[in-house]
């Protein structure tokens, strides 16, 4: 809950309550950090082998992320060794800088093992194992306006396997995936396992609108990453909220390597 | 259970000592004039011999007294004292003396800060143990001007808040989740309303609160920091008449009276905010207007109410409720959503005296709590509850021996039920159909047997023990020894030692660190062992100035076993295997707590100032299972140095002046220490993640503060009336909420260019009026 909101509920005074400055900048001394290996890498069938590695810094220090030109890495699958070779570019599409590539494809299949090293001259090391995993098609997507017939709100449903525990992210763009998303749930199946799911919005879509759909099916791994990521954004300005530990799926430094297996849709609200 | 050992032996001694003094008991009981109400506390001396002792909740009080002649002095706040005579002969064993104390009406009582008289606290065998009454708050200046029983409390040693502004209890190193918090002796699981910001007790309804920081009486179990004992007013026998008060957020009224003269009166007590009423009306004013986005709606309200009914000379029937409730919601024709959360209480009590030496009171109790979020839009209807529910039967019987013993034994038993995280989500066209949730039960159970023993004018012995158990998929049963000794040095010196061993049988789900309306409790069971604590203290007491001073220094050191903690990023909310979230770890504080009170005279006041250190450690089998790498680290709650000034001053008849003026060292706090990028899958966006390392490894600043007000008793036509003004914070100061870190962009580009840390105060400078009036 934003801690705002709490506010409200003094009306009238909280007018008086935000008339006046209650926020200021303060120093804060932070205890000296070592930097720690970063990676970023997410396996997309079809797709060169790409990947992201740089440095954590500390938290006043300049806002660009630091790279790491000495690092070198690798992904090995079915004992095939591939290197990635450090050539910092931006995918403007995607809006990500990739730091190491490789030319070659990626054309796992799901269930296909691929394993990630990445070290540097300072002899940090970071490893990291990723599973291939199916796309869980998406089932419908309808939408309903409300009352009025002003807004929209959106419906996606799909059906989950029984048989597997799954890790859901089901993300909302409105007309262009630049945008940011409206919305970005993860979740697990605790409570949904083999069931048919669906994930609703409120009424915030007008007619005309295009919207993006898309489902992510996880591992677990980066549903955990996930989780603990946005914990730690939250509570990073939210004082009731606990602080959180990055949990990452590589060892030796910090970040995640998985892979992508989602599925896409577009609709036109109408 | 060396130092258990220790004083059992001691105990032994003085008892068998006592068998060869020539001594009569000498018991009665005291009373006011005008409706014959019972006065509990009030204080029975006899001052030549440096003896005496206060009233039970009976209005009893026992005293053994060598043979000879003596002046007996009772005496009680508000009223004249009276003294009488008694004469002891050899041969005589018992004695009668009952009082009956006429009230007086000088403002001398509105301005008091203690019921107890300086030397009647010297004198009392129990330590770490402090009385309020709600006509002593009602002099202080309150936050809003909403006076709050449980934020004075906080003004004394040894009691911290958890926050600005917020009515939770930190004792002596315990989390809001360890205090026993009884209302007419039924267990109020949620104290607060507003997420905290003021205490569900309404001063109207209230007569006094007792709070004990250590050195337990065996008739108190169930929970390990504190215990804080809230008894409503039995309303006045002489006439129906009503009380109350317009305040800026909220209002209260206050009727009581009798309904069967000496036999049957009533209190009824209702308050409530009216914040909702203007939100209501700004957003009717903005309906239609472009991106305007509604005010949710929040109120609360409570409601107490107590019937006393006389069986007769022995018997005494009484019926007390509660019921409050928060709300916060929003409706809409699209989307409805509503937040509310609350206690109910119920107690039906029977006091009988069997005769002059036993009085027994029995009790039956119900106690809610729960919070409920439901979310309708479209077809869907999302609800989770949590709640528990205790049903409860206690009997406590209060034995007066001869040689000086008063004993007090009894037995209590409770069904808990909870509902944990209990989630429905349905579509109404039958397409949805989801939910989760368990329940759990227990029965917690405990019977105890304690004697307060005046060993001899100087010395007095509380020692007792409770055994206490609790069932649920596993049975828990632990002893809990309790122990108080005082002995007077000099007539103005005495010195106190306790030791108390506690358990606690329900945990309180929460990783916020502040009290909020979504904690969910939970039992032990196989996998969940009770929390103990152990806490030693001891002081002593001097009393100064003509009899006007007391200076009280305490020393404590508690330790804890299996303190409850979360993993990073628990599921607390709807969670099938909640206990997989589950820390155990140990805690251990100890401090100092230093306290001079002044309560005679126009200036009145206390200041009271703490030293104290509290940690816990988290050590688990693997990195999950620990926090701050099994390293000792201090509590959000920990704070080093805890100072509070509280002065009345009473200017004329009709005017009185307060302020109190609070200092403490800054909390424990979590910063991030590194940060990384993360840019995340197409169409998410590039963030910076925080990267956090130790808990509370940072202090926030001190926090100081000055808060004033001004009663001014006005001259209305019929009955009594006053305006309070109050200033909270008077000199705005800008005390730390929390801090975080954030990114400074430039204005232009959009880019982040640097990053820079923020602290957040709440509160500024808040002026406040309140009409209180009675007729």
């Amino acid at each position: 809950m934003n801690p705002k909101h709490l506010l409200y509920a003094l009306l009238p005074l909280a007018a008086l309550l935000y008339g006046c400055d209650l926020n200021k900048d303060i120093d804060v001394a932070l205890p000296a950090h070592e930097p720690v290996l970063i990676v970023e890498g997410y396996l997309v069938p079809g797709e060169p082998y790409r990947i992201a590695v740089h440095e954590s810094s500390g938290y006043f220090d300049p806002p660009t992320a630091p790279l790491v030109p000495d690092a070198k890495a690798y992904i090995t699958h079915n004992g095939r060794r591939i290197e990635l070779e450090y050539k910092p570019k931006l995918d403007e599409q995607a809006n990500f800088i990739y730091t190491h590539s490789a030319s070659e494809v990626m054309e796992g299949k799901p269930g296909d093992v691929y394993s990630l090293e990445v070290s540097d001259d300072k002899g940090r090391r970071i490893t990291g194992i990723t599973t291939i995993l199916p796309a869980v098609p998406i089932d419908t997507i309808e939408w309903r306006f409300d009352e009025d017939d002003e807004e929209a709100l959106l419906l996606t449903s799909f059906y989950d396997d029984g048989s597997t525990s799954n890790y859901y992210r089901y993300m909302t763009n409105r007309d262009s995936l630049n945008n940011g998303t409206e919305q970005d749930i993860k979740t697990s199946d605790n409570l949904t396992n083999g069931t048919r799911v669906s994930f609703g919005s409120t009424y915030f879509y007008d007619p005309g609108d295009t919207v993006i759909v898309t489902l992510y099916n996880m591992e677990k791994q980066y549903y955990d990453f996930l989780v603990s990521t946005s914990n730690a954004k939250d509570a990073n300005g939210n004082p009731f909220a606990q602080p959180s530990k990055i949990r990452s799926s590589v060892q030796g430094g910090m970040g995640i390597f998985t892979n992508l297996a989602f599925d896409r849709k577009v609709v036109i609200i109408k | 259970m060396r130092f258990f050992h220790l004083s059992l032996t001691c105990m032994l001694l003085f008892l068998s000592a006592h068998c060869f003094a020539q001594k009569a008991v000498v018991r009665g009981v005291v009373r006011g004039t005008t409706d014959g109400e019972i006065l509990i506390g009030a204080t029975v001396a006899v001052p030549a011999l440096n003896l005496g002792t206060i009233t039970n909740e009976n209005g009893s009080y026992t005293l053994t007294l060598p043979a000879g002649e003596h002046e007996v002095h009772a005496s009680y706040l508000g009223y004249a004292s009276h003294t009488r005579q008694v004469r002891i002969t050899d041969t005589e064993q018992q004695q009668r003396l009952n009082f009956s104390l006429e009230p007086t009406n000088t403002e001398l009582r509105e301005v008091q800060v203690e019921t107890n008289t300086l030397r009647q606290k010297l004198n009392d065998t129990r330590m770490s143990v402090e009385r309020l009454t709600a006509r002593e708050a009602k002099l202080l200046p309150a936050l809003f001007g909403e006076v709050d029983l449980v934020k004075v409390l906080q003004l004394k040693p040894g009691v911290q808040s958890g926050g600005e502004g917020t009515s939770g209890l930190y004792v002596r190193g315990g989390g809001p989740d360890q205090n026993l918090v009884l209302l007419d002796d039924a267990v109020i699981y949620n104290p607060s309303h507003l997420f905290g910001f003021f205490s569900v007790f309404n001063p109207d309804a209230v007569e006094s609160v007792e709070l004990y920081k250590g050195g337990f009486p065996a008739q108190y179990g169930g929970r390990l920091s504190s215990v804080m004992e809230v008894k409503l007013n039995d309303g006045n026998n002489q006439g129906v008449r009503a009380n109350g008060g317009l305040g800026l957020i909220a209002s209260r009224l206050t009727v009581d009276g009798p309904i069967i003269k000496d036999k049957l009166r009533f209190v009824v007590s209702g308050r409530r905010t009216y914040a909702d009423i203007f939100t209501r009306q700004i957003n009717r004013l903005s309906e239609g207007k472009e991106d305007y986005s509604p005010i949710p709606d929040y109120y609360f309200y409570d409601l107490n109410a107590k019937l006393t009914y006389k069986l007769g000379r022995n018997d005494e029937l009484s019926l007390s409720g509660y019921y409050g409730r928060d709300f916060f919601g929003f409706n809409d024709d699209d989307f409805k959503f509503g937040f509310d959360w609350g206690n109910t209480m119920g107690t039906l009590r029977w006091r009988h005296k069997f005769n002059n030496s036993l009085y027994a009171t029995s009790s039956v109790q119900t106690t809610r709590y729960q919070y409920s979020i439901k979310n309708e839009i479209d077809v869907f209807n999302l609800s989770l509850t949590s709640a528990v529910r205790d049903y409860t039967f206690k009997t406590d019987f209060d034995l007066f021996l001869k040689g000086g013993h008063s004993v007090k034994f009894g037995a209590m038993a409770t069904h808990h039920h909870f509902t944990v995280g209990r989630l429905s989500f349905q579509a109404s066209d039958s397409t949805l159909n989801l939910g989760a949730g368990t329940t759990y039960s227990g029965v917690e159970f405990g019977a105890y047997a304690s004697d307060d023993y005046q060993v001899n004018a100087r010395l007095s012995v509380n020692y007792g023990l409770r055994l206490s158990g609790f069932r649920s998929d596993t049975t828990y049963i632990a002893f809990e020894p309790r122990t108080a000794v005082k002995y007077n040095l000099n007539e103005s010196t005495s010195v106190k030692a306790s030791f108390a061993s506690m358990k606690q049988y329900i945990h309180l789900v929460s990783n916020s660190g502040a009290s909020l309306p979504t904690d969910v409790w939970y039992p032990s069971t196989a996998g969940v062992a009770p929390q103990r604590s152990q806490q030693v203290a001891a002081g002593f007491s001097k009393l100064f100035g003509r009899g006007r001073y007391l200076l009280t220094n305490e020393v404590y050191y508690k330790w804890m076993r299996n303190q409850l903690d979360f993993r990073d990023g628990a599921n607390l909310f709807v969670n099938d295997s909640l206990q997989k979230e589950f820390l155990f770890g140990l805690g251990r504080s100890y401090g100092n707590e230093i306290y001079l009170e002044k309560i005679k005279g126009k200036t009145t006041g206390w200041v009271g100032y703490t030293l104290s250190w509290t940690y816990r450690k988290f050590d688990g089998s693997n990195d999950l299972d620990d926090i701050n790498d099994g390293n000792w680290f201090p509590t959000r709650y920990d704070r080093r140095h805890d100072l509070s000034l509280v002065l009345l001053h009473q200017l004329n008849k009709r005017l009185s002046l307060t302020g109190s003026f609070v200092f403490s060292s800054g909390n424990p706090y979590s910063i991030p220490v590194a940060r990384m990028a993360f840019q995340d899958v197409e169409g998410k966006g590039t963030s910076i993640v925080p990267i956090y390392e130790d808990r509370n490894s940072y202090r926030l600043s001190s926090y100081h503060r000055l808060d004033l007000s001004a009663v001014l008793k006005l001259r209305p036509k019929r009955g009594e009336a006053d305006l309070t003004f109050s200033v909270y914070n008077a000199y705005n100061r800008r005390n730390p909420y929390f801090v975080y870190f954030d990114q400074v962009k430039d204005k232009e580009r959009r880019d982040v260019v640097r990053f820079q840390a923020k602290q957040v105060s709440l509160f500024p400078i808040i002026p406040s009026v309140t009409y209180n009036f009675k007729f």
